[in-house]
């Protein structure tokens, strides 16, 4: 017997999947603060040595140990994208806005978040506020805050 | 007689850190990483801005659930630097010092921090699920294999082979388990006894649950740096006197299973540079790799510690006791302190370093110690990984 | 939230920091974040391996054979790993072999007990023509059927002689599974 010239047709397949039914994202030391905070409708930042994080972090991009701090805004669009497909490649019935989000009174950071608000009107430096679901509803997530809408 | 190996400077450890080894930890991965790092560098008495360059390992990202997984502990130092992170399965932990030593060895950088993390718990419902990936997706998994199967028949071989029982194998999780009482990181530390193994519940015979190391989050680091440097930092740095590493093929069950010839290939490497003929006799202290506990004799033997299947019969006589001729896994292994995948392996290489220092307390061996080693294995029986150190 | 060592300090080099989290500690934290990945991949077996099912289809152990060491792979290769040539040679084998090594598995892939308790092991096969050096051959991993616990116990079924038992032509469909198991040859 010798090889002969395989077609793809001749290729045998097997299929296969993620055999890990889920992951649980443990929220870290300063990130269960950070969870905690957004519970109660506030939001936390890091006082490092260069200025403020948002979010807060353990430890600062010197590798020091920060401080935690409440950030308050207000808070502006530094950049934004907006997004007509969702992660399966679906069109959606509403284009969405994403935006990286920074508060005045951090240096550093932000946040990724959905701004809602008619794609036309979204700009640069726009100010915006968050819009929190009602207290029970709270998980201690990003997603605490519904959106952020223009301010 | 040292063979010619052209290196620019000689390296050494001059510092080492942990955080605790735990089932479950609310510390991210990159926390971890940053903690022990922390620990790592207040040892030697330095802070990040002392560090030129940082090689991080960790295990496959799918145990921690985070792609990249490297490049995400990274920024535990690695901000702004040099970075690379390496990657050879189970034997990640003493790889990740032994790219650190090329890094200083070559004159590229001063002072190397070298960082192992793993956080095996975000993996649900066990991260059983991810070593379903190590099998291979035609051959074997149709099978259904659990990765314990793998273990038990080299378990098995090695016992036909070497004519051994499982009462002697279940020495090596006594002994380790019992060393890991003195460890202040360690999990899996208790008294127990061969029955206590024997009595455990059977899993894939020969292996029974206390055959086998648990399952843990955890991160190790250590400092490395060249030789100026690392006399300016310590009046004590442990050198890296050789490394080693080499590769098998993936077909498990073509081999001989009793002997791992990847263990010894990368051991004889590692002796080469060290200029050790008779490492039985030269080597003082050793910490290999036991995360299930017929691998530390199985180890031992490659690593030419002990001739082949010496190593049950030297065991029995207390040979490898702390207050024995030949200490293994005096932290108390992976057996006794626990399993983060990559950080285990650079925990023992963090206790060989402290074990040249002097500075194991409760932990420390008996006899006087010139030279150490500390060596780890990856992939499906592939990976060996040696390095060995002097003071 | 238990930190350090429940009780057991001991004096040395280190305080590890780190937070233990009992299970139920973890699911009641705030900001704990679950997610269900949803990879799902389609493997190809490749020219060699390919090849190799559909002769198991046929109920043929197939290997290559190098030509320039001589080495016959079983499962084949499409190179021969040791001399980096192309194997361009395909070899047909009895299926006879002893048993390498097996063990008595109580415990599915993810752990969970099994009923029945499963056999497995390596078949080390025969391969006429293949010199090989005690340490490399040609072989499987596959169950073992017609031998007990015990026999896998008491070391008598290493070396034991054995051969593929296939499943009816009918039921094949190129898998590694077309193979029931390897049994002892009788007699
Ligand atoms: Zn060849």
């Amino acid at each position: 017997m010798a090889w002969k010239r395989w077609r793809i047709e001749d290729v045998i397949h097997y299929p296969g999947s993620q055999e890990v039914e889920e992951y649980v994202y443990t929220p870290g030391l300063h990130g269960l603060e950070a969870a905690k905070a957004f519970k109660e409708g506030r939001i936390l930042g890091m006082k490092c040595g260069d200025g403020v994080y948002v979010p807060p972090k353990t430890y600062c991009p010197d590798g020091r140990e920060g401080e935690l701090v409440e950030v308050k805004g207000p808070w502006r669009v530094v950049t934004y994208t907006i997004v007509y497909e969702d992660f399966y490649g679906n069109k959606l019935e509403e284009p969405q806005v994403l935006a990286l989000i920074k508060p005045d009174d951090a240096d550093h950071g932000g946040l990724i978040h959905i701004v809602k608000v008619d794609p036309e009107r979204i700009h640069l430096g726009m100010e915006v506020k968050p819009h929190w679901k009602p207290p029970e509803k709270r998980e201690g997530k990003i997603t605490d805050i519904e959106y952020f809408e223009p301010a | 007689m040292k063979t010619n190996i052209f290196v620019k400077d000689r390296v050494a450890v001059v510092g080492a850190g942990l955080t605790l080894f735990r089932r479950r930890h609310l510390e991210t991965p990159r926390e971890l990483a940053w903690e022990a790092a922390r620990q790592a560098l207040e040892s030697a008495g330095l802070t990040f801005d002392d560090i030129d360059c940082v090689v991080t390992g960790t295990a496959p990202d799918a145990f921690d659930g985070v792609h990249f997984n490297g490049e995400y502990i990274a920024d535990s130092g690695g901000f702004g630097k040099p970075t690379v992170r390496v990657y050879v399965g189970g034997g990640t932990g003493v790889f990740v010092p032994v790219a650190a030593w090329w890094h200083a060895a070559s004159g590229l950088c001063n002072t190397v921090l070298a960082v192992a993390e793993e956080k095996m718990s975000p993996a649900h419902p066990h991260p059983q699920g991810v070593f379903a990936y190590i099998w291979d997706p035609i051959l074997e998994r149709p099978l259904g294999p659990n990765l314990i199967w793998i273990f038990a028949m080299e378990m098995r071989r090695y016992m036909y082979k070497c004519n051994t029982t499982k009462e002697t194998i279940a020495l090596v999780s006594v002994k380790n388990k019992r060393n890991a009482l003195d460890h202040p990181a360690a999990q899996a530390a208790a008294n127990i006894t061969v029955e206590d193994v024997l009595n455990s519940e059977l899993l894939v015979w020969p292996v029974n649950r206390l055959d086998i190391s648990p399952v843990s989050d955890g991160a190790a680091a250590v400092i490395l740096a060249r030789e100026n440097e690392a006399r300016r930092i310590t009046d004590s740095p442990v050198w890296v006197e050789g490394i080693g590493f080499t590769l098998d093929n993936t077909h498990w069950y073509n081999r001989e299973l009793a002997f791992p010839r990847y263990v010894n290939y990368a051991a004889r490497m590692a002796y080469k540079m060290a200029g050790i003929e008779r490492p039985w006799r030269e080597i003082d202290v050793a910490e290999p790799y036991d995360p299930f506990d017929y691998k530390e004799l199985h180890h031992i033997e490659g690593l030419m510690l002990a001739r082949p299947c010496e190593a049950p019969k030297l065991l029995e006589e207390g040979w490898f006791d702390r207050s024995g001729e030949l200490p293994t896994s005096p932290s108390g292994g992976l057996l006794g302190v626990g399993n983060p995948i990559a950080a285990a392996g650079l925990m023992k290489v963090a206790e060989i370093f402290w074990q040249l220092r002097y500075e194991a307390g409760p932990r420390q061996v008996k006899k006087p110690v010139h030279y150490g080693l500390a060596q780890a294995w990856g992939d499906l029986m592939q990976v060996g990984t040696v390095i060995v150190l002097s003071n | 939230m238990s930190k350090g060592l429940s009780g057991r300090r001991q004096p040395g080099w280190v305080n590890p920091p780190g937070h233990y989290l009992k299970r139920d500690e973890m699911y009641a934290l705030p900001g704990l974040v679950r997610y269900k990945p949803r990879a799902r991949y389609l493997f190809s077996a490749g020219q060699a391996q390919s090849r190799f099912l559909q002769g198991l289809k046929e109920g043929r152990i197939l290997g290559t054979r190098c030509p320039r060491c001589g080495r016959v792979y079983v499962p084949p290769r499409m190179y021969c790993e040791y001399c980096h040539t192309r194997t361009m040679e395909w070899v047909e084998l009895p299926g006879t072999g002893v048993v390498h090594t097996a063990v008595v598995s109580y415990i599915a892939a993810f752990r969970e007990r099994l009923k029945e308790p499963v056999i497995v092991g390596v078949i080390k096969l025969d391969a006429p023509g293949y010199v090989e050096g005690g340490y490399e051959f040609a072989g499987l991993f596959h169950r073992l059927c017609g031998v007990t616990p015990e026999d896998v116990m008491s070391g008598r079924v290493i070396g034991m002689r054995v051969k593929p038992r296939w499943k009816p032509p009918e039921e094949r469909r190129g898998d590694v599974n077309d193979i029931e198991c390897f049994e002892p040859v009788e007699g």
